[in-house]
């Protein structure tokens, strides 16, 4: 195998651009020889690896999709129940309302954060004046903190006796004042702007790293067009970050779907079933009164959804 | 160049974003230093025993101690597999490579609620859950397909020359791997240090479902802690920035190549 060839800048796993194996026609037999064994040798290098991945993902993974059709509670013996476990995605109130929640939190854990993350990177990459490397290390700084620490942070400030209720009575608006993250209407959106809060700095660094890649003669065009800073973004800067906005979406997007650290030590699923995710409800099926196959099924759900949109998106982003 | 009006309009965003995302750590910070249980800021009376007093009523010592040893035995056999298979991908080629590479990268595209149902249910019997070894093997499992990916893809950026010079000078594949080709790629195993680091530390998810007692990590300690001390706030926070402060510290100390490590490994290829 050749190894030469530069890669386009962002391209999602999964669809491997094969290196063509021209050029090495008129190599000598000896090393073709010795190729060939390196080739046996290089697959003892990995094997290790690819074992353990295989007996820690490969093999649950069919396991869950098995599990999937059964009826168990982790200890007797489990019956088949065909599509049950999957039908209920449909049928089960509590289960279908997870995902009308995951809607609502892609809103916060991937279009405000990409929003921000554009605006930020924006004028990061426009203003070269000092100061910026701060910016960029305080917005990336959540994306470093363990998610429980996040969690803790947030329930601190939403607290009913918390900072955001004092500020709101500061300015004489206290009859906004509540128990955010135990309120029926206000929790799931509460909890979404921690996830804005969280995640806006990691699309921040995807969005610099592509603007630094747009050629600058497309700028220096722009301008002669006599283009102002916003209808520069809109011509050059967007176009140009469409593979990084794929990556964002993909990643925010699944993220969102997955929420559950968040959820877990905020909410656990409440007030009511107000803030259930499928993440949640898939731990508690497995974990706490359990119907291991309604977890697994829920899991292989999951699983096809986050594949499904990183192909997607990743063949949208490739279709001009 | 831009104008003065768009330079002032573009600070004062920049400062209102940094500020809504300082805001919320320095409250927490000030919490955890603060005299009073509900954590009120009191910025003439700094308790910084808080931390002294979090440590010892969350029993840290035992839970950082989980979360270390499982940290540091993640990251050097997880890298270490990782060279393995990135070489083996990257620079010899593998047999069959057509068909497993597919799958490797497949791998990144799982999520573990895909997997975590018969992880728990087959590793019981086997008397891996509630092990430390048991979420060793699953960290390192699941840490196989970005690590192999990530490593291959800097032993791909070495010219192919160099690998074979070396061969002909009579160099075996070991030996091309530890003399010609790590000291070359030093920057990305550094990377993935960090990012494993940084993952196998703040991971909360597996922890909860596979450890217990005595061996629970510190994510999942904290979690308790601040359940059994709703109403000592401040101490909940101080015991949240101990738990934060392992990646923290890095992150102030390799802040660059934290930064840009996250970035290659959303992007690479």
């Amino acid at each position: 195998m050749t190894a030469t060839g530069t890669r386009p800048p962002a391209r999602l796993p999964g669809t491997p651009s094969r290196p063509a194996r021209a050029g090495r026609a008129g190599a000598p037999r000896r090393t073709s020889a010795r190729r060939r064994r390196n080739r046996w040798i290089g697959l003892g290098f990995a094997a290790p690896g690819l074992l353990l991945y295989g007996y820690v993902v490969l093999v649950p993974l069919l396991q869950s999709v098995q599990y999937s059709f059964f009826r168990w509670d982790g200890v007797t013996q489990a019956v088949w129940v065909g599509l049950e476990n999957y039908t209920r995605f449909l049928t089960d109130p509590e289960l279908r309302s997870t995902f009308g929640h995951v809607l609502v939190l892609v809103g916060f854990f991937s279009l405000l954060p990409i929003a921000l993350g554009l605006l930020s990177a924006a004028l990061l990459t426009r203003t070269r004046l000092p100061g910026m490397a701060a910016f960029r290390w305080i917005y990336f700084l959540p994306q470093v903190m363990t998610s429980i620490v996040i969690a803790l942070v947030f329930k601190r400030i939403y607290a009913p006796e918390g900072p955001l209720n004092e500020a709101l009575r500061a300015v004489g608006l206290g009859s906004l004042a509540r128990s955010w993250l135990g309120d029926f209407t206000w929790a799931l959106p509460s909890l979404g702007m921690i996830g804005t809060w969280a995640g806006f700095g990691f699309c921040m660094v995807l969005f610099i790293s592509g603007a630094s890649s747009i050629p600058p003669e497309l700028y220096e065009a722009a301008r002669m067009d006599g283009a102002g800073p916003v209808r520069e973004f809109f011509a050059v800067t967007l176009p140009g970050l469409r593979g990084q906005l794929a990556v964002a979406l993909t990643l925010t997007i699944t993220g969102a779907l997955r929420t559950f650290d968040l959820v877990w030590i905020t909410t656990r699923g409440g007030p009511g079933t107000s803030t259930l995710t499928p993440a949640v409800a898939l731990y508690r099926a497995a974990f706490q009164n359990p119907q291991v196959g309604q977890a697994a099924a829920i899991g292989v759900v999951m699983a096809l959804l986050c594949l499904l949109i990183a192909l997607t998106i990743t063949r949208l982003s490739e279709k001009d | 160049m831009i104008s003065r009006t768009e330079r002032v309009v573009n600070y004062t965003v920049l400062v209102v974003l940094a500020a809504a995302v300082l805001v919320p750590v320095g409250y927490f910070v000030l919490a955890a230093v603060s005299p009073d249980r509900a954590g009120r800021p009191a910025l003439g009376d700094l308790r910084w025993e808080n931390f002294a007093t979090a440590w010892q009523s969350a029993d840290f010592s035992r839970s950082m101690t989980v979360s270390l040893t499982i940290t540091v035995v993640v990251v050097v056999v997880g890298v270490l597999l990782a060279l393995l298979g990135g070489y083996g991908f990257g620079v010899l080629g593998v047999a069959g490579e057509r068909a497993l590479f597919p799958v490797v990268l497949l791998g990144m595209m799982i999520s573990l609620e895909a997997i975590i149902v018969p992880l728990y249910y087959q590793f019981r019997p086997l008397g891996l859950t509630n092990s430390i070894p048991g979420i060793v093997l699953i960290h390192l499992g699941t840490g196989v397909p970005f690590g192999v990916f990530w490593m291959r893809a800097a032993f791909r950026a070495l010219p192919r020359s160099l690998f074979e010079s070396a061969e002909l000078d009579g160099a075996g594949p070991l030996r091309m791997l530890s003399r010609v080709a790590l000291p070359l790629i030093r920057p990305a195993v550094y990377t993935l240090v960090l990012l494993s680091f940084m993952w196998t530390w703040n991971d909360y998810f597996l922890s909860l479902v596979f450890l217990h007692g005595d061996n629970q990590t510190a994510t999942v300690a904290l979690g308790v802690f601040q359940g059994k001390h709703v109403t000592e706030i401040n101490l909940m926070a101080a015991g949240g920035l101990l738990v934060a402060a392992p990646v923290l510290v890095l992150y102030v100390f390799f802040q660059r190549k934290f930064i840009s490590g996250m970035l290659a490994g959303a992007l690479k290829e």
